[in-house]
């Protein structure tokens, strides 16, 4: 086991360097972004001295070695908008994101996976069917297009909710139902086609037969064998939160890391999109492990060598 | 399964008891503005950004203001308008009994630092070419500044204007960097809490100079998203939001909330024309047949429903400088026609790629599109290729456009800044100049007397209309969204002063 997660810990440590390299080298394509920092009435002169004291003047290579030197060491440069260090301003909008991630993601669980259990159990029935239509739609409408119209409606309409920002739990429901909703429609199908696998086996007949109780059966035995695709699917969407939860944050004035990324990237600042790309790599690095890993509990025949 | 539901439990509570508390319904609602972005930072004379100084200048007092429509300068933190006993001598008076937020006196010394800190290499900051002529900073007593020049210098009477002052003690204390998060200035508002990418907390100065603000408490909201800042506005979260797109202003108007303020703004928008490629827009008769060939006046009323003002030349019609007697172009399609084929040229062959910006100005796209329509119906085909913000002022910066773009430039109100920055051939702004204008504009630049510059610079706009560097098109109107609790008008020079707000009677 111990050598098993230090080689994947290796492997993550691979994926983090490729990643950076590949953001480093592609920002050389997307112009200079120091003349969109400065005024408009910067002399030439003074634009070459900023270049200069910023080292954007270096070989390629020379820039490369100061960047990884720096990095190693957690030292991703000064934000070019900013001026304040990159990692810091990254970190700093790290808990709004984490705090969202880990609503949205319990609520979307905490809706699917009963969802998806009961509509197994009760193929064909109207839930099974509403229930499908209702993932169908989850999948269907576009995130901005759901939080916009729950701003309207609950926030200028009903006027019953912020339109945005954070500050009380009020201001949680909305963008958590957004990020949510799409997160739920995946889980819930997932979810309701292991259980209807699940539920045609041996196993679950032995179970009845014995005389166990409905939710013993459904909850015990079969969710139990049928959340091994779950928990994957689980490594991956927290992921996908914690890095892509860019729409939600943008439309409900969400001070997270999504949000802040995108700006800097339409900005050109290069030294945050760095920092972001090194925790994403990180994060869904550590995901991956963390899924590996739940499957030995979840499944004792699968053992790491 | 139990232990996955505590730990999500877990998960929730953290993550709902880490956020701030609601406020008491005791406490006065502040007023909101909702902007794009929040600060770069909050440091006095360092970045020129928009977003950034509209929010500084509540903080920081300024030497002078502009005021008034039309507007004209009139002194803050200065008692009077400078003196200028010779052309490299100024002189500036400072209003007396004046305070920084933390109770040290404000005075001529920390005028002196100010320009003096931001012409240090080291301190970064945007002001610095602004002014590179400073030869020295003096103080002849607490309340008067004498600066000297290296060269005349007119501009820097503009210069002085929003011209927001540091207080030298609290930097020296607690470095740039501090500073630039919990900044002490001696303006109207003084700063509470910065919460970064969601508020910026101020609260109203009770020893400001100028009687203390109306309004106890302010927040400037971060807010990315146009449409959720609108929708913070027909909500009522918002109090101020700018740049209300001319087809929401029913919508805004229909509310009951809110209403529409407009101003016509000293930004201009125009095409313009690049004559630094080879082609048939190195002829001046092209340039004005392009003038000719597109309805402005049509494109102003019917697009834009009237909420823009035409410009005949190349400055607002607030500018202080602005020569009054140029008429703008009539529309004549086949004096167009006419021009272009004296050129040589047959207007059927002519093709041109124009770069258009989208949503960076009001209805920038649709006006792109509808020029691109009226060439067209002379025969001249134009290629419209909309442009991400960051890619199309690249593409100006680095002269990678087509033929034509569209941009916007302001807020000016003098001409220095707009002819001077836009018309000499090192500028990419404009992608024009020729050697005469160059020669007449560095002609132009060290005149002090007031008259003569006056006449100098209404020589060169005549100048500039002859040569049609752009198709001259308007001043975009600032539409401002306001919650109708709020007593407040917009700025022609795109300010937000919280100084003069109230609470609208009621």
């Amino acid at each position: 086991m111990v050598q098993f997660v230090a080689r994947r810990l290796l492997e993550a440590a691979v994926v983090v360097l490729l990643a950076l390299t590949a953001v480093f080298s592609l920002q050389f394509l997307a112009g200079d972004p120091v003349k969109l920092f400065l005024p408009t009435d910067t002399t030439p002169k003074q634009i070459e001295e900023f270049r200069e004291r910023l080292g954007f003047n270096d070989p390629w290579l020379v820039q490369y070695g100061r960047f990884m030197r720096g990095a190693i060491r957690g030292d991703f440069g000064n934000s070019l908008r900013q001026g304040e260090p990159a990692l810091g301003l990254v970190m700093q909008r790290l808990p709004a994101t984490l705090s969202l991630s880990a609503v949205a993601m319990a609520l979307a669980l905490g809706v699917a996976i009963p969802v998806g259990v009961i509509s197994a159990a009760r193929r064909n029935s109207w839930f099974d069917h509403a229930g499908i239509g209702a993932t169908v739609l989850g999948q269907a409408i576009p995130g901005f297009w759901l939080g916009l119209m729950l701003i309207y409606v609950f926030a200028v309409w009903l006027n019953v909710l912020p339109t945005g920002g954070r500050g009380t739990w009020a201001h949680f429901i909305l963008p958590s139902i957004t990020l949510s909703a799409f997160v739920a429609a995946r889980f819930a199908r997932l979810t309701r086609s292991m259980m209807l696998d699940v539920l045609s086996q041996d196993y679950i007949r032995t179970a009845r037969a014995k005389g166990l109780g409905p939710p013993r059966v459904l909850y015990k035995h079969a969710l139990k064998n049928a959340s091994l695709p779950i928990v994957t699917l689980l490594a991956l969407q927290l992921g996908q939160l914690l890095g892509g939860a860019v729409i939600t944050e943008t439309i409900f004035a969400w001070p997270g890391v999504g949000r802040f990324l995108v700006q800097a990237l339409l900005n050109r600042d290069f030294p945050v999109v760095l920092v972001g790309v090194f925790l994403t790599a990180v994060v869904y690095s550590g995901l991956n492990l963390a899924a590996d890993m739940a499957y030995a509990w979840l499944n004792p025949r699968i053992r790491y060598q | 399964m139990l232990r996955i539901s505590a730990a999500l439990v877990a998960a929730l509570l953290l993550a709902l008891t880490g956020s701030a508390p609601a406020p008491t319904a005791a406490q006065e609602r502040p007023l909101v503005v909702a902007l794009g972005a929040e600060p770069r930072n909050l440091m006095a004379m360092r970045t020129v950004d928009w977003t950034t100084n509209v929010q500084q200048m509540n903080i920081y007092d300024r030497l002078y203001f502009w005021d008034g429509m039309p507007p004209r300068i009139k002194p803050s933190l200065a008692a009077e308008l400078p003196q200028t006993p010779d052309d490299l001598t100024w002189i500036i008076k400072l209003r007396p009994g004046v305070k920084f937020h933390n109770g040290d006196a404000f005075t001529s010394e920390a005028v002196k630092w100010t320009i003096e800190w931001l012409l240090d290499p080291k301190n970064e900051s945007h002001y610095r070419p602004r002014f590179a002529f400073v030869e020295s900073v003096e103080t002849p007593d607490p309340l008067t500044v004498r600066i000297r020049t290296k060269e005349p210098a007119p501009i820097l009477r503009y210069w002085l204007v929003d011209f927001t002052v540091q207080n030298p003690n609290y930097v020296r204390q607690v470095g740039n960097d501090v500073a630039a998060r919990q900044p002490i200035g001696a303006g109207p508002y003084r700063f509470v809490r910065w919460d970064r990418d969601e508020r910026l907390v101020l609260e109203a100065n009770p020893n400001y100079w100028n009687k203390p603000p109306a309004i106890k408490r302010v927040e400037f909201r971060f807010i990315p998203d146009f449409s959720a800042r609108l929708a913070s506005l027909l909500a009522g979260e918002s109090d101020i939001v700018k740049d209300i797109p001319p087809v929401a202003v029913e919508q805004v108007n229909r509310s009951g909330r809110a209403e529409v303020r407009g101003v016509a703004s000293s930004r201009i928008n125009y095409l313009a024309l690049v004559n630094f490629k080879p082609g048939p827009l190195q002829d001046r008769r092209v340039r004005q047949a392009m003038n000719y060939a597109i309805n402005v006046d049509e494109i102003v009323s019917n697009l834009f429903k009237g909420r823009a003002t035409r410009t005949p030349g190349a400055l607002s019609s607030i500018n202080e400088n602005v020569n009054p007697n140029l008429k703008p172009y009539p529309y004549d399609p086949e004096r167009a026609v006419q021009l272009i084929k004296e050129a040589g040229y047959d207007p059927t062959k002519l093709e041109f790629t124009l770069d258009s910006p989208s949503g960076r100005y009001p209805l920038d796209k649709e006006a792109s599109e509808a020029i691109a329509a009226y060439l067209g119906r002379i025969g001249i085909r134009v290629r419209v290729v909309v442009n991400e913000w960051g890619t199309h002022l690249d593409k100006i910066i680095n002269r990678r456009t087509g033929e034509m773009f569209y941009l916007g430039w302001g807020p000016a109100l003098e001409a220095q800044g707009t002819i001077a920055e836009l018309f000499r051939p090192e500028r990419t702004y404009s992608g024009f100049g020729t050697p005469n204008l160059t020669l007449e504009i560095n002609k132009a630049l060290p005149i002090v007397d007031a008259k003569k510059r006056q006449a100098a610079w209404h020589r060169i706009q005549v100048m500039l209309y002859t040569e049609a560097p752009w198709v001259f098109l308007w001043q975009q109107h600032d539409l401002y969204g306001v919650n109708k609790r709020v007593t407040w008008h917009p700025h022609p020079a795109e300010k937000v002063y919280l100084h003069d707000a109230t609470w609208a009677k009621r």
